[in-house]
């Protein structure tokens, strides 16, 4: 969005201020600029002298008057699109301002067309519903009709049978209660049933609808306005009646389609500009006034503000200035964040999205958990042989993946992760568990986990050193800006005493020299106090968690030796049937369920060490979203109809690209 | 005799967290399944406070090797 570089953008706070006259112009512009966030509080913008002087903008007599009027207006071409169809709709050249109050009188006329027509196609549509369940009795009994003799002697039961053993079964009592004075003939359907029609003399026809009744094969029953007529004169007025709704409905639609074209471009213009103007209104609201002037407050990417400033400048010719006020210690909490990532780190965003956002003094998680995730996950599941299943997946996965942003996303960590599990699964000498070293002569180029526990616990541990004294080291930066020194003092501190405790436990296991043991136990117990006073009394209980947490990283060597176990576990079995077709299916599905329960637990136990172990070092929750005032934020105000409208709005949102 | 007791002991510093992480996890769980239910935007936190008994296992399995290993 803004450059490749991996921040929290910076912020300005800033103060538009101009003649009154000129503020719905001014909120226009900066509407169309879609960059400033707008603060509804004078709090840290005014200070207390001015404040008497300065007070929020109430709209006059007359605002108050054009809003109920665009509303009633929004609302009223709202419900004319609901009653058209869902047909993409081109820009319209005209413009709406002049034309507004010649469109609000046509408008009603339009409107109430539309509805007879709206409610003429609803209730075509609910009979072509109801006589939907006879299409399929009356396309398959037509055929039925001509092979029988017509006499006016013979009843007809139409009725519909689940299958062929059905139709045995009617046979066979319809033989024994009418000594075959009837016939059965039946015709199959497309859906597999079996539509069928008994003739039958009218002395006997009721005693068959009797025993349709005993055997559960309801007969087709016609509507009740046609009861008293023949059975073909039934058949021949519901097939009448299917043509003729299913034609004044296509005129309908094809009424209500050139309506759309004809006026769809002109009443889309209209609500676009309904839309902005009322926008306007509301923005107002959080705009102040003294007697001459408006100010209207608020927070922009520092990036953007030369360009408003020119803007301004250049449509108001120097009476709307646009200033940039300091930003004070106390407006840090108030700063809305935005995150921006360059395009390797994006789909690491939906890890941050579980989290709510940053503070804007603190930094932005998503980087950390793009480089640290991936590296995680390899040391983890740290085999080649996985690794490549899961490239090869995430490769066929492209292909044949959606639109949907999520899935892509996964698709894209997926292939990243799976890179480092055959880096690492090199290193550790891992192809499907023993498998590699066993058939493939593959041979550990770092270390072998499965034998050197104790040093992959050692290696495990220095991880999570590395990782946690990063994010302390981060704690500091992000104290210090904070402006907080105590704080940073007390990040600074743990740094130190986290060294020093693991340098006394090297010098205990005898790997440092043993003369260097006191020296270090001094140095704890003078830091001691200094901990006390920029911690407080939770201080050492802070350091202990900080230590916890290192020794939780102990997970990525457990975790990763059961993940290889059960590879080898896999290998042995197959190995076992003494068969290569039986044992490639066994090693097979236990190395599926391995990468399947490899997957799950890398990912889960490296989000947990980036949630838990370390954003808690750094990363101040609890920012403030940027809402900047643009023409796409009117979806999630109070105006929006997105939700009380059914499916045609959509094309209301149809950016004008697309329109065209 | 040795052996039986260092087998033990390392199976006991491994099961009892265990079970503790277990029962920690399910109160956890259903309590935070409970409040998703309410507010789905909590699910990090809930994550979280999932995840972290987890850690009593580990120290536990850490404690094991030792035993087993160096012990």
């Amino acid at each position: 969005m803004m450059g490749e570089k991996t921040v929290i953008v910076k912020m300005s706070k800033v103060e538009i201020v101009g003649p009154r006259h000129l503020l719905g112009e001014t909120l226009s512009l900066v509407r169309q600029k879609g960059d400033l966030h707008i603060e509804p509080s004078t709090v840290g913008f005014v200070d207390d002298m001015h404040r008497r002087e300065i007070h929020s903008l109430l709209p006059d007599e007359k605002a108050l008057f054009e809003k109920i009027f665009l509303e009633e207006l929004e609302t009223k071409l709202i419900n004319l699109f609901a009653c058209l169809p869902a047909e993409t709709i081109r820009d319209s050249f005209l413009a709406p301002r002049p034309i507004i109050e010649t469109v609000s009188k046509t408008l009603d006329k339009h409107l109430v067309t539309c509805r007879e027509f709206c409610e003429k196609r609803d209730k075509i549509q609910h009979d072509l519903l109801e006589l939907s369940q006879y299409k399929t009795f009356l396309a398959t009994v037509s055929t039925l009709l001509e092979k029988i003799q017509l006499t006016p002697d013979l009843d007809y039961i139409g009725l519909t049978l689940k299958n062929e053993k059905a139709v045995d079964v009617l046979k066979d009592n319809l033989d024994c209660l009418t000594e075959a004075s009837c016939e059965l003939l039946t015709v199959p359907t497309k859906d597999g049933t079996l539509v069928g029609l008994i003739a039958a003399t009218k002395d006997i026809s009721e005693n068959i609808r009797l025993l349709l009744d005993q055997k559960q094969m309801p007969e087709v029953t016609f509507p009740e306005s046609i009861q008293n007529l023949p059975f073909v004169s039934k058949v021949e007025y519901l097939q009448k009646q299917i043509q003729e709704n299913e034609a004044t409905l296509q005129a309908v639609d094809t009424k209500l389609m050139e309506f759309t074209h004809r006026w769809g471009p002109m009443y889309k213009a209209v609500l676009d500009w309904v839309r902005e103007q009322l926008s306007i209104i509301q923005a107002s609201v959080f705009s102040f006034e003294t007697a001459m002037c408006f100010f209207i407050y608020g927070w922009m990417p520092t990036e953007k503000v030369a360009s408003l400033s020119g803007s301004l400048q250049k449509n108001f010719a120097g009476s709307v200035v646009l200033e940039e006020i300091e930003i004070r210690t106390e407006d840090l909490d108030r700063i809305p964040v935005v995150l921006q990532n360059p395009q390797y780190f994006k789909p690491f965003e939906n890890f941050t999205r579980l989290l709510p956002l940053p503070s804007y003094t603190s930094f932005d998680p998503t980087p950390f958990i793009g480089l640290f995730f991936p590296l995680f996950f390899g040391l983890i599941l740290g085999d080649a042989g996985y690794g490549l299943v899961l490239f090869v997946l995430s490769v066929v996965m492209k292909r044949v993946a959606q639109k949907q942003r999520l899935f892509q996303d996964a698709i894209k960590i997926l292939r990243i992760c799976s890179l480092y599990a055959i880096m690492f699964g090199l290193l550790y000498g891992e192809f499907l568990g023993d498998f590699g070293h066993k058939m493939l002569g593959l041979k550990p180029l770092f270390i072998d986990r499965q034998k050197n526990i104790i040093p992959m616990l050692y290696f495990a541990m220095a991880i999570g050193l590395a990782h946690v004294t990063l994010g302390l080291a981060m704690g500091f930066v992000s104290a210090l800006r904070r402006h907080t020194k105590k704080e940073a003092l007390a990040k600074l501190i743990n740094i130190v005493f986290i060294f020093l405790i693991v340098a006394l436990i090297i010098t205990f296991i005898g790997l440092f020299p043993e003369l260097l043991t006191r020296p270090l136990i001094i140095s704890i117990i003078v830091l001691c106090p200094l901990l006390l006073f920029s911690g407080g009394l939770l201080a050492p209980l802070e350091l202990l968690k900080n230590i916890g947490n290192i020794i939780s990283y102990a997970r990525i060597m457990a975790i990763g030796l059961t993940s290889v176990l059960l590879a080898n576990v896999a290998n042995q079995l197959s190995g076992l049937t003494g068969d290569i077709f039986l044992g490639f299916i066994v090693g097979g599905i236990i190395h599926l369920i391995g990468i399947i329960i490899g997957v799950f637990s890398s990912s889960i136990h490296s989000l947990r060490l980036h949630y838990v172990e370390f954003f808690d070092k750094f990363i101040e929750l609890g920012g403030r979203k940027y809402s900047p005032f643009s023409g796409n934020q009117k979806k999630g105000t109070d105006t929006d109809i997105s939700h009380s409208s059914s499916e045609p709005h959509d094309k209301l949102y149809e950016s004008p690209r697309k329109s065209s | 005799m040795d052996k039986i007791l260092i087998a033990f002991a390392a199976a006991l510093a491994i099961g009892l967290p265990a079970i503790a992480t277990a029962w920690a996890q399910s109160k956890i769980g259903s309590a935070g399944a409970g409040s998703l239910a309410e507010k789905p935007e909590l699910s990090g936190t809930i994550i979280i406070l999932v995840a972290i008994p987890e850690t009593m296992v580990i120290l536990g399995f850490v404690v094991a090797v030792i035993i087993l290993l160096g012990g």
